[in-house]
């Protein structure tokens, strides 16, 4: 059995025998081979459901919109499950009010080329889940597809520069908030106004600072899924900052996020004992 | 850049000093500072102090927003580790700065632009010694031109 009938079949069972009140999951969008989430909460809608190489949303975030419903069964792929974990530890959602229906990820492509961060994806398969559908995805396959990539050694005014020609593309729609399943403040910092913490223009001065502060609100948290450079309207490689980000917490600290359930987030803690060579 | 007015690191002959904002803690920096002062210890004028109840009270946005506004360059100055006011706050802040730090550099800001040190209340000549430190590698750098934002026009 495939891992799609799968899924319907269980999905339908769950519904059916009132074990969850909803099952979040992916569906087929009018947009042809593209896929949305979908939220079935009759056993009958089960068999709408998908799950292939379309299916990139990560669904952690949309649980925060549902989770006041009851129970919920969650379609998991290996970062859907890193975001929930990171979700679990900063207790916005409650681990006995999830169904985790784990599913391995072949990767996800856009317009038929593999999504970038799913090249570089370690975790294809859940981390935590409650049952299995279908097989686990090779773990190995996409690790070996291609190395990292690499940033290189280049002088602060040339890393200035190129990293200003992709941010100055930025027209702030946020899109990348929005779509990312770890935002999830009640007032997000470039809405506050009081006070104003990131100016709201497009130049390049207030589009650096906004990004350079999205990488370290995402610092420790981001599990790299890219679901922001996929959404990103303006086609700019976000996923160069989160990547950066969590090198540089990897590095560090020895966290790497949603990768283990016991640990805290890296930086709600410390270690007496961390590297302060930067500081005099 | 508005041409009516230089830059005062380019003005005039006699090198004025760079603009520097100073985050400096209440109970350490601070008092350091008031140390260097009350014992007529020298140091360049570069600095504007801000005060702050902790190193962890200071936000990256701070920081950022001072770029922003025109300094050319930020001090951020806590409490020896172990010795925080609040225990555990210039810690939790350093991990922050950590990641803030890397992540300038990584975007191209000069390192050397945003400082960070640990001055005790009884350091007033280590405080001194960080300003004219921190001053001369901002003057080295010159202006801020990366991040300041153009005046409204």
């Amino acid at each position: 059995m495939s891992r799609e009938e799968a899924l319907r079949k269980r999905a339908r069972e769950l519904l059916e025998s009132k074990q969850v009140v909803m099952v979040v999951g992916h569906r087929a969008a009018s947009t042809k081979g593209k896929a949305q989430p979908a939220f079935i909460a009759k056993p009958e809608d089960a068999e709408s459901l998908i799950f292939d190489e379309t299916c990139g949303q990560n669904l952690a975030g949309h649980l925060l919109k549902v989770k006041h419903l009851g129970k919920i069964a969650v379609v998991t792929k290996g970062c859907d499950s890193r975001s929930i974990l990171v979700l679990l530890k900063e207790k916005q959602l409650d681990r006995a009010q999830l169904h985790i229906l784990g599913v391995g990820c072949e990767g996800v492509k856009e317009d038929g080329k593999l999504s970038d961060s799913c090249i570089t994806c370690e975790y294809p398969n859940p981390i935590v889940c409650d049952e299995m559908l279908g097989e686990p995805a090779p773990g190995d396959r996409l690790q070996t597809l291609n190395p990292k990539p690499q940033t290189g050694e280049l002088t602060s005014d040339e890393r200035w520069r190129e990293l200003s020609e992709d941010v100055s593309r930025c027209i702030r729609c946020y899109a990348c908030r929005q779509v990312c399943p770890n935002c999830y403040c009640p007032v997000c910092f470039v809405d506050a106004s009081q006070p104003a913490l990131v100016g709201k223009t497009t130049e390049l001065s207030d589009n650096m600072v906004f990004h350079i502060m999205r990488a370290l609100h995402m610092a420790g948290r981001c599990v790299e899924c890219g679901s922001c450079a996929r959404a990103c309207p303006m086609g700019i490689d976000l996923m160069k900052f989160n990547r950066k980000a969590a090198q540089i917490v990897k590095e560090r600290f020895n966290v790497v996020a949603g990768v283990k359930e016991d640990d805290a987030p890296a930086l709600t803690v410390f270690d007496p004992n961390d590297k302060q060579e930067f500081i005099r | 850049m508005s041409t009516a007015e230089p830059h005062p690191q380019e003005a005039g002959s006699q090198e004025p000093e760079p603009k520097i904002v100073a985050f400096l803690c209440n109970w350490c920096s601070y008092a350091g500072a008031d140390l260097a002062g009350i014992s007529r210890i020298q140091y360049p004028a570069s600095i504007r102090v801000i005060r702050v109840p902790c190193s962890g009270r200071v936000d990256p946005f701070h920081i950022l927003k001072a770029l922003q506004s025109g300094a050319d360059g930020v001090l951020v100055s806590g409490c020896h580790p172990g010795d925080c006011h609040y225990l555990t706050g210039n810690y939790v802040a350093r991990r922050r700065f950590a990641v803030l730090n890397d992540l300038l550099e990584f975007a191209g800001i000069d390192p050397g632009r945003v400082s960070f040190s640990w001055v005790s209340a009884a350091e007033g000549e280590r405080f001194a010694e960080v300003v004219r430190e921190v001053t001369e590698k901002v003057k080295a750098l010159g202006p801020n031109r990366k991040l300041v934002k153009e005046p409204a026009s």
